[in-house]
C-alpha cells in the first residue's frame, strides 16, 4: 500500500469534481461532536468543508483519503486486514 | 547503541497538547524499564536544547512529537528543531520516530542517508480523530485513543528492544484491529466516520532505513 497525491492519481477535471462532490456530501453527515487534528489545525465539520471547497492542501488530502478508502473498500483490501 | 530515550513534546496548541499528553504513557514505560529519559517538554523543546542533549547524551531512540513538514520537525512554538542542516554526526546509530506530519516524505530519507539507522514517520499529514468535548482532556478521548495508542506502540516496542520494523508491524497490526472494530457493527457512528482517517495513518506510516535496527544494535 502506498498513498498517492491527487496529482499522482491523474484524475480528469470531471473526475476530480465528482470526487469533491462526494467528499462534500460525505462531510454533511460528519458527526458534530468529532473533529480532526491534522497538521497544526483541529477542524470541525464546517472548517473541514471549507478546506475541501477551496481545494487547498488539507482539502486535497481529504479527497485523496476518501478515494483511497473507497478503492480499498471496493478491492477488499480493507477487509483483508480484519 | 546508547539505550536511552530522548522525547520532544511541545505543548502550545490543541494538536501538540494531544501529543504531549499521549506521550506520557511512553515515558512511564521507559521509566518502568529503567531506561534513561531526556524529556524535552513544552518550552524545553527548542533547537538549542535538542542539539545539546543529542550531542552530549547520544540517545539511542529519539521520539519527536510536534508539527512538521516534509523537511523539518518543529518544537516549542513551531521552532524548527530538526532539519537536514543538523550535524548528523550527533545522530549516528540511533532510531528515530517522528510523530509529525509528512516526516517520512523527505526528512527521513535525508537523515537515514546521513547515519540514522532507522526512521519511522508518515508520508502525509498525521491525523488524529478527536472528540470536541474532550479537547482539554486528551487522555480521556476514546476516539483519539484509537489513533494514538497504536502510534505509542511504535515507541514502546522499540523500548522493549524490538526492531524498528517490528515496531511498525505491531503498530499497524494494532491500528488494523481498531480499524476493523470501527467499521464493524459494534463501532459507533463517530468511529465509523473517523475510520477513513485511521486508514490514512495506516497507509502513510513508513520505516526508512534498517528495519532490523534496535536499541540493542
Amino acid at each position: 500500500m502506498t498513498d498517492q497525491t491527487l496529482d499522482q492519481l491523474k484524475l480528469t477535471e470531471e473526475e476530480k469534481n465528482k470526487l469533491k462532490e462526494l467528499v462534500l456530501a460525505r462531510l454533511t453527515v460528519m458527526p458534530h461532536d468529532i473533529s480532526i487534528s491534522i497538521g497544526d489545525k483541529n477542524l470541525d465539520k464546517k472548517a473541514l468543508t471549507e478546506h475541501v471547497e477551496s481545494e487547498d492542501e488539507i482539502g486535497n488530502q481529504m479527497m485523496e483519503m476518501e478515494l483511497e478508502f473507497l478503492q480499498d473498500l471496493a478491492s477488499g483490501a480493507i477487509y483483508g486486514h480484519e | 547503541m546508547n539505550k536511552s530515550l530522548l522525547v520532544t513534546r511541545p505543548n502550545y496548541d490543541s494538536a501538540t497538547h494531544y501529543l504531549y499528553r499521549w506521550t506520557e504513557p511512553v515515558i512511564a514505560e521507559a521509566k518502568r524499564k529503567h531506561i534513561p529519559v531526556y524529556d524535552l517538554k513544552e518550552d524545553k523543546a527548542t533547537k538549542k536544547t535538542f542539539l545539546s542533549y543529542v550531542q552530549s547524551k547520544h540517545p539511542g531512540f529519539l521520539f519527536l512529537n510536534g508539527h512538521g513538514d516534509a523537511f523539518s520537525v518543529g518544537g516549542h512554538d513551531d521552532e524548527v528543531i530538526l532539519d537536514k542542516k543538523i550535524d548528523t554526526g550527533a545522530l549516528l546509530d540511533c532510531i528515530m520516530y517522528a510523530r509529525s506530519c509528512d516526516s517520512g516524505k523527505v526528512l527521513g530519507n535525508t537523515l537515514v542517508g546521513r547515519g540514522v539507522l532507522a526512521f519511522i514517520g508518515y508520508t502525509r499529514k498525521f491525523i488524529v480523530g478527536t472528540t470536541r468535548s474532550k479537547i482539554t482532556k486528551p487522555l480521556e478521548d476514546q476516539l483519539a485513543k484509537l489513533f494514538l495508542e497504536p502510534s505509542n506502540l511504535i515507541a514502546t516496542t522499540i523500548l522493549k528492544g524490538h526492531s524498528a520494523g517490528e515496531a511498525d508491524r505491531r503498530s499497524k497490526q494494532a491500528m488494523l484491529k481498531k480499524f476493523g472494530k470501527m467499521i464493524s457493527s459494534i463501532g459507533s457512528f463517530e468511529e465509523r466516520f473517523a475510520a477513513r482517517w485511521l486508514w490514512s495513518d495506516i497507509r502513510s506510516q513508513v520505516v526508512i532505513g534498517d528495519h532490523n535496527a534496535s536499541i540493542h544494535s
